[in-house]
């Protein structure tokens, strides 16, 4: 049954069909069924009772990055990201989840997270780490929980941010802790395989190891970790993304930047700009950093364009996903800049390894990165 | 129900992959920005003119009805199968194939989104100026089968006026070229400027030649508010009147600015019960100049406030207002009516104030929007199509504002076509002479009435 607060956001589209000029899919796809007005339309046939839910229609479903945008350029103003969820978590329901996720949300409900790992091994990116201190950065009682998320945890590509989060958070002398082992997947890639009611149990767990450490706060370098707490977990807690605990620090003086000579643009993660509201911090963090020259990508702000990261896409159709990295490396390079920053470890991922196999000639950096180079430059 | 033999036939001309016809795809190429909806036998995507060719002398030989779609974002029910049949999509032909700066023209297929081939055309310092609120998505053979306009239309006209020529795929499967590169071109009938408008009922385009113009240098943008829509209406009227030629003259009603206000748009003054967006371009000297007298212009007749951009940034505020006007107003009800009369623009005040009149006497929520620099109106008609009793008022409220329209020397449709929405109204315009001549054209393109039939003729 489709909730009538869905059916509701379907009734406003007035198919005008100008969602398909932002919908980096559809763009790609072409057909009318991967626009966002075609996912939409194709609801309302499912809850008419004029379709049923085939196999291709859970894989049009799962075509999607969940990027926001068709949401930001619709006039008439259809949530329709919600739609999108809402429809994955029917189907799943009626079919189960898309073949494609099953190993995933297995590995989810068995280990918490999202690589197949042992849980335990979670705090493993501290393995690398010269001058570890005594307590490896996993205290009983702190202010602040540094929650790392599991990509950053398990992606040798992207460890690189936690390992540069945790030096600057104790360099500017902020009193914080990691679950390491016991930090469980914040629940997203349940929520977007359809399967939200898998994730309570992670809610539920996380909140209670934060609150148990007595902190007031919970730190994110995960967009999506980000945006998945404030949107589904109940709580009180002061919830900030890495980049505004950073700016935070950087005016308090608690962090002194040096000189970086070079020339960026940087990418707004959907998570973090359209979904999570944040376009301002990691840019005065860029404009504080001396020397560093910032080049605003053609689509920035509520228009910036996901990289293919977003969505489950990767899973259920990794080549799609790759073209529209390739798409966004255009995007980068007709800036003239050679690097782009952004603040999200699943970009990174996922912009790096198509200009990887592709061999194109692009620095990649997650701001933490950049910050902690700052920082040694003093 | 398309027969398998044919189906397959299909098939082999353009390939299993763009040859649709899963429920999924049925099912979502069976609207477009219109009411209703009509489910196709299959959607065929060609590659080609000669794919394009070859599906049309089968269909014709069949007698299968085709109905060719750019991106669906017409309102007037141009581009679903309303007698069934196959859609046919130009998603594949997307390319735009040649920029000539030295002639000023490109030649692109029918699927290159409008606002990418303007993108592309500045880079060379050229304009192509039709720029329809739809430019983002819909297609240049879509736009060349609607005679797409755009608030620039009261300037530099619409899509008839940069149409030089085409590459035709006609319903029995040949293929002919009309007009060129020339901007003269007097040569036999103007078949081109035919087509420009024809709603996909004549031929298939498969290249489109257009014109281009030199990128103005400068442009300045202005807002004026005012106390009283009459107020408002005459200026508009009264600004062309005078000789300047804005580049965009664009009239809100209070109805329209509640509605942008409620949204969390911009908040307009109680006093303000309509707001002119007016943008003139050219040489900075020229557009300054212009600028000033049409803020003296405004304020001269009842304007309660005239501000100009003095920036870019300024300007994209001004647009703000009248590019979320349209999201902002179809909020308010479930579902919302986009009319189109347009009237010669010394008309304007009248027509503005039959619709009032309108809404008033027939219970409806009406908002209007107008092109007012060419008095292109569009009265949004807030509403819910569940409501059948007010579908009735809807429709009575019309065909009197059509008749108005007509009889002050305007016409049904300034730029969104007739399709299904308006063929109810045609023989409020035109004569049984006129309409009998169309369907001759009709006829002589089309004797089996396979290409997008059910629509206006």
């Amino acid at each position: 049954m489709i909730p009538k607060s869905i059916t509701h956001e379907f009734d406003q589209c007035i198919k005008c069909g100008l969602c398909q000029a932002t919908c980096p899919v559809c763009k790609e796809l072409l057909l009318e069924k991967y626009t966002p007005r075609g996912k939409i339309q194709l609801a309302r046939f499912y809850n008419q009772g004029d379709l049923g839910l085939s196999a291709h229609y859970q894989d049009i479903f799962a075509k999607c990055l969940l990027c926001g945008a068709c949401v930001t350029t619709c006039p008439s103003g259809v949530d329709l990201n919600k739609v999108f969820i809402n429809m994955r978590e029917e189907i799943a329901e009626k079919k189960g989840v898309h073949h494609k996720m099953e190993v995933v949300v297995r590995s989810l409900v068995v280990n918490y997270n999202i690589s197949g790992e042992d849980n335990s091994d979670r705090g493993e990116w501290r393995d690398f780490l010269k001058d570890l201190p005594d307590h490896m950065y996993q205290k009983d009682k702190a202010e602040v929980v540094y929650f790392v998320g599991c990509v950053a945890s398990f992606f040798p590509m992207v460890q690189k941010i936690p390992q540069s989060l945790v030096r600057i958070l104790e360099s500017a002398g902020v009193d914080f802790t990691i679950l390491a082992g016991d930090e469980w997947c914040c629940g997203f890639p349940l929520i977007g395989a359809g399967v939200p009611e898998k994730a309570r149990e992670m809610i539920e767990h996380n909140l209670e190891r934060v609150i148990e450490l007595g902190a007031k706060m919970v730190v994110f370098s995960c967009p999506s970790c980000y945006r998945t707490w404030k949107e589904y977990y109940r709580t009180d807690l002061e919830l900030f993304h890495s980049t505004q605990l950073i700016e935070k620090l950087i005016r308090d003086g608690a962090i002194r930047l040096g000189a970086v000579n070079t020339t960026v643009t940087y990418h707004d993660p959907c998570d973090l700009g359209r979904n999570g509201g944040v376009y301002d911090a990691p840019r005065w963090i860029l404009k504080s950093i001396p020397g560093l020259t910032l080049l605003e990508l053609e689509n920035n702000h509520t228009q910036s364009v996901c990289c293919g990261g977003g969505g489950n896409l990767e899973l259920a159709d990794s080549g799609l996903s790759a073209a529209l990295a390739q798409k966004k490396i255009e995007e980068i390079q007709r800036t003239g800049a050679k690097t782009v920053v952004t603040s999200c470890q699943q970009c990174i991922r996922t912009i790096r390894a198509r200009a990887a196999r592709q061999e194109i000639d692009l620095d990649v950096w997650d701001i933490t990165e950049l910050v902690v180079q700052s920082m040694s430059r003093v | 129900m398309l027969l398998k033999s044919l189906a397959d036939e299909f098939r082999s001309m353009v390939g299993d992959e763009w040859f649709l016809d899963t429920p999924e795809d049925l099912a979502t190429y069976s609207y477009d920005g219109f009411l209703p909806e009509f489910r196709p036998d299959a959607v065929i995507l060609p590659g080609s003119t000669d794919e394009i060719s070859k599906i049309m002398r089968a269909a014709n030989r069949e007698g299968i009805n085709i109905t060719p779609r750019g991106a669906g974002t017409n309102i007037c029910g141009g581009s679903v199968a309303k007698e069934g049949g196959i859609i046919i999509t130009f998603h594949r032909m997307n390319k735009i194939l040649e920029i000539d700066t030295e002639n000023r023209c490109a030649v692109v297929q029918p699927g290159v989104v409008n606002a990418d081939l303007q993108k592309e055309v500045a880079r060379y310092g050229l304009m192509y100026p039709p720029d329809p609120a739809s430019m983002f998505v819909s297609t240049i053979g879509g736009n060349v089968a609607l005679n797409a306009g755009g608030p620039r239309g009261v300037k530099y006209g619409v899509t008839r006026d940069y149409l030089l020529g085409l590459e035709v795929v006609l319903p029995s499967g040949d293929v002919i070229k009309t007009g060129g590169k020339t901007l003269k071109n007097v040569s036999g009938y103007d078949l081109t400027r035919l087509m420009c408008g024809s709603e996909g009922t004549l031929g298939i385009f498969t290249e489109i030649t257009v014109r281009l113009v030199p990128m103005p240098p400068a442009k300045a943008t202005l807002q004026a508010i005012f106390s009283d829509l009459d107020d408002a209406a005459k200026t508009a009227s009264a600004i062309i009147g005078s000789g300047i030629v804005p580049t965009t003259l664009e009239l809100m009603d209070r109805v329209v600015l509640d509605a942008i206000g409620d949204y969390g748009g911009a908040q307009f003054s109680k006093e303000a019960q309509a707001l002119l967006l007016i943008e003139v371009d050219g040489e900075e000297l020229l557009v300054e100049a212009q600028g000033e007298k049409i803020e003296k212009f405004c304020k001269e007749r009842g304007a309660i406030e005239a501000q100009r951009a003095s920036s870019p940034e300024d300007a994209e505020k001004l647009w703000q207002a009248r590019r979320t006007a349209f999201g902002a107003v179809a909020r308010v009800r479930p579902n919302c009516i986009v009319e189109d009369a347009t009237v010669p623009v010394k008309k304007l005040p009248e027509i503005i104030k039959k619709i009032v009149e309108l809404a008033d006497k027939y219970q409806l929520k009406i908002a209007i929007l107008a092109h007012a620099g060419d008095g292109n109106l569009h009265p949004l008609i807030m509403t819910d199509l569940r409501d059948k009793e007010e579908m009735v008022r809807i429709d009575k409220a019309l065909e009197e504002m059509y008749e108005a329209a007509i009889a002050m020397g305007g016409t049904l449709s300034g730029e969104h076509g007739i399709g299904i929405a308006k063929k109810r109204f045609m023989a409020m315009e035109f004569s049984e002479s006129a309409i009998e001549i169309m369907r001759g054209i009709k006829r002589v393109f089309d004797p089996n009435n396979i290409l997008n039939p059910g629509s206006f003729i």
